[in-house]
């Protein structure tokens, strides 16, 4: 019952605050429930086993007998630390939405537990209509959090999320369906699990695009593509976090990217195996041009909110490349890369936000010698950039070497192409924060009138723990992995029919 | 021909009977008491009275696949279930009719009269096992509602789509019956069931025949608003006062698809390639016409009339799939369901139009929506709820009818149509989240027209909560459905 637990306890936190009868302590009662939430999530760190790939903590339950639906929920070493990700960063995320956030409150805390449900539950589900529904649940909160609580363009931006990421995932309900049918044809009974789709061999033919696997493949991959967002699907990621509130912003990008690459490796690689092989070369093409291309478009950027949303389609681009690339360095580092991106973007999307509280302005060019006058907040701008640009002892580099090794080793142009990104990430941060931080003092920072605050007690309590989790992986890197290896390996050595088997299952 | 008519035939038509007596006890009533209106909740609570009573017969004595009179009506699984959703939906309009400024008042008993009168003309149309009966059915239906919407106390729209629709209508009806007279005079038979025997001969060899059966289906395509055959609908659904308008579009609606699965659902008839391969054209231009026209209104219940037309595209393709089924009924039981979901978000999304006019002639725009989520956040939440429902988003009961729906479709190979389906749903949703994006995102100081529409607010929360979790729980409700045909 624990994944259940995980899953719907935000629902119950919903259900609490909507009829929660003073409107000023809902703030504090949210983030204690968000606490408890990540502290119960701790407990999969007692129950979990790493050194199997084996699924656990199984529950299984008919739900529409009909149509062999189940809801059937697991884990194993790829979902386990996005699930610590989306647990960790919920606290956080409140404890900085206290200023952002200032009409409608409940709804706001209503909206963010719901999208940690879908969120959950996406992660968490091996069934594809349990899947489904998560996945597109998630949708409506994140409506919601951008079109109310948004910037001055929020309804454009809004709607251009929903319809791209609705436009993509329905084409896969229709690969969804069609491979119930197939489970039919094989085995005699209808079933939407996970586990029976992987035990499908489904006919493939190289060199023909309308062939049975390969149009699966595609169905599955554009809903996944669109969400990460790979190049040149990613359109709506800009506009999304620029108009989104802070909270909004690092939900989507923590958390919310990664249920499209995450989905990559749970459903696209084992299913469709050859497939993946034949068409991996599209993949790892628009991942390497997302690199650059990401990055080159963020250094023009005038605002600092639209280049770090450029520098996620970018950072992203390596998460696909290290996927497609398929062998274990790169999965490895994928994996970790997808941490990694969560955490860092996350912080810089929070910093971000407390300037924006302080000045309303996100302009690069108001900006300039910010170090002198806000010396905290520049120390942990300057951290989290490092982690970002993959600086050594922090946690990006990590999980960017893993890839860019992996990747060397199988496709070397790739990778040669792959590292240029790494330079220019540095070139765009770094010269955004010689902007920002240094020189002469800009208009806002040299306004006498409105002198600028440093860091209180609140904000420091929510980034020092970025810090530490920044620190730590990229110090302690084989203390995360291990937890992910078993599954890794599984899933590389078993590529051609991947199959998962329940733990304490014969 | 000799006629004999048994207490079993009998016990099978209660209930119409029912619905006979109910709709005249107001109108009797009211002269009893020298032309004076009694009070119109008396009026409402005996038509619903009527129409509990007749859902009852219906769950009693329908449902067992006998026939009545001769094989000219007949009760089975589609009589049983389609016949529950009309009546639910009928129902719920006439909780609207009582509270709407356009109907309530004086001649609340003619309009109820009128209305149980449409309400009996469906049950014949959903049992009727016979081309005439069909078309007695249809009539009896049809005038009633030309009446109901041309009494209303609307002014000119109204009249003018009376009016409309009564041309329309019976231009309809006219192919409808031109074409019951070809197909008597090339197989000799009106009913349906003899006359399926023979299809499979007549179609592929006499054109007479099929020539009568073209003329069957774009009677019926005018009548469940089927591209090219729509024109009507738009006009009609906001020129009509809007319970009369939620009438139409679910109850309607419902029972003109019973017996269009009736008729066209049957395999002698679908395996006409050339029949099949139109029904699936028009399915598709339907969705089409509907999703891309409706994202131009401003006006809520022409944005909700375009959405029914795209909504009946999506049931034709569970009609195709209906009839070209070997065995089994998930087709059929589909559409059933389809249905079903579609009359729950419909009656609510009209229910919250009717409580926002404020005089007979106001009409809802969409920008008169503005900050209502702020005013009434429990209404505004509900009227999302069918919005996103409408569009097909998990886990509403919208989400799962059309699962339902495109899973019956490409278990019998129609993916291409499942493909469309869904790529017509993404259209879908720009204009069902343009409602909503009214309502939270914009400020405005929106708010339902006056305190009074106390049943109406209930029947919006009631549909709400079901559109909202019935969708999880499914699943045996449509395997329930499904056995019931078999």
């Amino acid at each position: 019952m624990i994944l259940s637990t995980l899953i719907f306890l935000p629902v119950l936190f919903a259900i609490v605050i909507a009829l929660w009868p003073q409107k000023s302590t809902i703030r504090p009662i949210a983030l204690g429930f968000s606490i408890a939430h990540f502290i119960f999530g701790l407990t999969l760190f007692r129950e979990f086993d790493p050194n199997i790939a084996d699924l656990q903590l199984v529950e299984k339950y008919m739900w529409m007998e009909r149509f062999g639906i189940q809801y059937f929920l697991g884990i194993d070493g790829i979902s386990f630390w996005l699930i610590q990700l989306t647990v960790f960063l919920a606290p956080l995320i409140l404890l900085a939405s206290w200023k952002s956030i200032d009409k409608n409150i409940r709804g706001f805390h209503i909206c963010f537990f719901i999208l940690q449900t879908a969120m959950l539950g996406t992660f968490l589900a091996f069934d594809a209509i349990l899947f489904y529904v998560f996945w597109e649940l998630s949708l409506i909160p994140m409506y919601f959090m951008i079109g109310i609580w948004g910037g001055a363009r929020r309804i454009y931006a809004t709607l251009k999320f929903f319809i791209f990421t609705m436009a993509g995932s329905l084409l896969m309900l229709v690969a969804i369906i069609y491979m119930m049918f197939l489970t039919q044809q094989a085995f005699g009974t209808m079933s939407s699990s996970l586990l029976d789709f992987y035990k499908l061999s489904i006919p493939f033919i190289g060199h023909e695009f309308f062939s049975m696997q390969t149009l699966l493949f595609f169905a599955f991959a554009l809903a996944f593509a669109v969400k990460v967002p790979l190049f040149p699907l990613h359109t709506w990621l800009p506009d999304a976090h620029v108009e989104a509130p802070t909270p909004g912003s690092v939900v989507l990008a923590g958390v919310m990217l990664k249920m499209g690459t995450y989905c990559y490796l749970r459903w696209v690689l084992p299913l469709f195996p050859e497939a993946t092989e034949y068409w991996a070369w599209i993949f790892i093409m628009l991942g390497v041009i997302g690199i650059i291309y990401g990055a080159l478009v963020a250094m023009v950027q005038p605002d600092i909110k639209k280049l770090v949303a450029y520098s996620s389609v970018s950072h992203m681009g390596y998460i696909i490349v290290g996927i497609f690339v398929f062998n274990h360095l790169s999965l490895q580092g994928s994996l970790y890369q997808m941490l990694n991106h969560g955490i860092s973007t996350g912080a810089l999307f929070i910093l971000i936000g407390m300037l924006y509280e302080r000045t309303h302005s996100r302009e690069i060019k108001h900006y300039g010698g910010l170090a002198s006058a806000l010396p905290i907040y520049t120390i942990f701008f300057f951290i989290v950039t490092f982690s970002s640009i993959a600086v050594p002892l922090t946690n990006g580099f990590v999980g960017e070497f893993l890839i860019l090794l992996g990747t060397y080793k199988a496709i070397p142009m790739a990778a040669i192409f792959s590292v240029t990104g790494v330079v220019l990430g540095a070139a765009y941060m770094l010269w955004m924060c010689k902007r920002v931080f240094f020189g002469e003092k800009g208009p806002l920072v040299a306004d006498a009138h409105h002198p600028l605050v440093d860091l209180n007690a609140r904000e420091i309590v929510i980034l020092v723990p970025f810090v530490i989790m920044i620190f730590i992986m990229g110090l302690f890197p084989n203390v995360f992995l291990k937890w992910s290896e078993a599954s890794v390996d599984y899933l590389i050595k078993n590529k051609a029919n991947y199959e998962l088997t329940i733990k304490g299952a014969k | 021909m000799n006629f004999t008519a048994n207490m079993g035939d009998l016990l099978l038509i209660t209930p119409m009977i029912a619905l006979f007596i109910a709709s005249l006890i107001p109108i009797t009533i009211k002269v009893l008491k020298g032309n004076v209106e009694q009070k119109p909740i008396a009026t409402l609570a005996q038509a619903l009275l009527g129409i509990v009573a007749a859902a009852g017969f219906l769950i009693v004595f329908g449902g067992s696949g006998k026939t009545a009179f001769n094989d000219v009506l007949i009760f089975d699984g589609i009589t049983q279930w389609m016949g529950l959703i009309a009546l639910s939906a009928a129902a719920g309009s006439m909780i609207l009719m009582y509270e709407n400024p356009s109907t309530r008042g004086v001649q609340f008993s003619e309009l109820v009269f009128l209305s149980l009168s449409s309400i009996l003309g469906m049950m014949i149309l959903i049992s009727a096992l016979d081309l005439l009966m069909i078309f007695i059915g249809l009539e009896l239906m049809s005038l009633s509602l030309y009446l109901m919407i041309g009494m209303s106390h609307e002014q000119r729209l109204a009249k003018e789509s009376a009016f409309k629709y009564f041309v329309l209508g019976s231009f309809a009806s006219a192919i409808f019956l031109y074409g019951i007279s070809f197909v008597f005079g090339s197989s000799g038979q009106t009913n349906i069931l003899k006359l399926l025997e023979v299809t499979m001969n007549l179609i592929q060899s006499n054109q007479m025949f099929l020539f009568g059966m073209i003329l069957i289906v774009v009677g019926f395509c005018f009548k469940v608003s089927i591209a090219p055959f729509h024109a009507w609908t738009p006009d009609v659904y906001q020129g009509a006062p809007t319970p009369h308008t939620a009438f139409m579009a679910t109850a309607v609606k419902v029972v003109s698809f019973a017996a269009f699965l009736r008729i066209i659902a049957t395999r002698p008839l679908i395996a006409s390639d050339n029949l099949f391969e139109v029904l699936q054209w028009l399915a598709v231009i339907t969705m089409i016409v509907g999703n891309t026209a409706a994202i131009l209104q401003n006006n809520v219940k022409r944005m909700l009339a375009y959405s029914s037309i795209a909504h009946s595209g999506y049931l034709l393709i569970g009609v195709i799939t209906a009839g070209i089924s070997d065995n089994g009924t998930i087709g059929a039981s589909s559409v059933i369901f389809y249905l079903f979901a579609y009359s729950l978000m419909t009656i609510g999304s009209f229910a919250l139009v009717s409580m926002m006019e404020k005089t007979e002639d106001h009409s809802l725009e969409v920008g008169d929506l503005a900050g209502f989520a702020k005013k009434r956040p429990i209404l505004a939440l509900s009227f999302a709820v069918f919005m996103f429902s409408l569009a097909g988003l998990p886990p509403s009961l919208g989400f799962f009818s059309k699962f339902y729906l495109f899973n019956a479709a490409i278990g019998e190979g129609l993916i291409w149509l499942a493909i469309w389906g869904v790529l017509n749903s993404v259209i879908s949703v720009y204009y069902y989240l343009r409602p909503v994006v009214m309502m939270y995102m914009h400020e405005g100081e929106s708010d339902v027209a006056s305190a009074n529409h106390f049943a109406t607010a209930i029947t919006i929360v009631v549909t709400a909560i079901l559109t909202l979790l019935l969708g999880v729980v499914s699943g045996p409700l449509l395997t329930l459905v499904e056995s019931s045909l078999i």
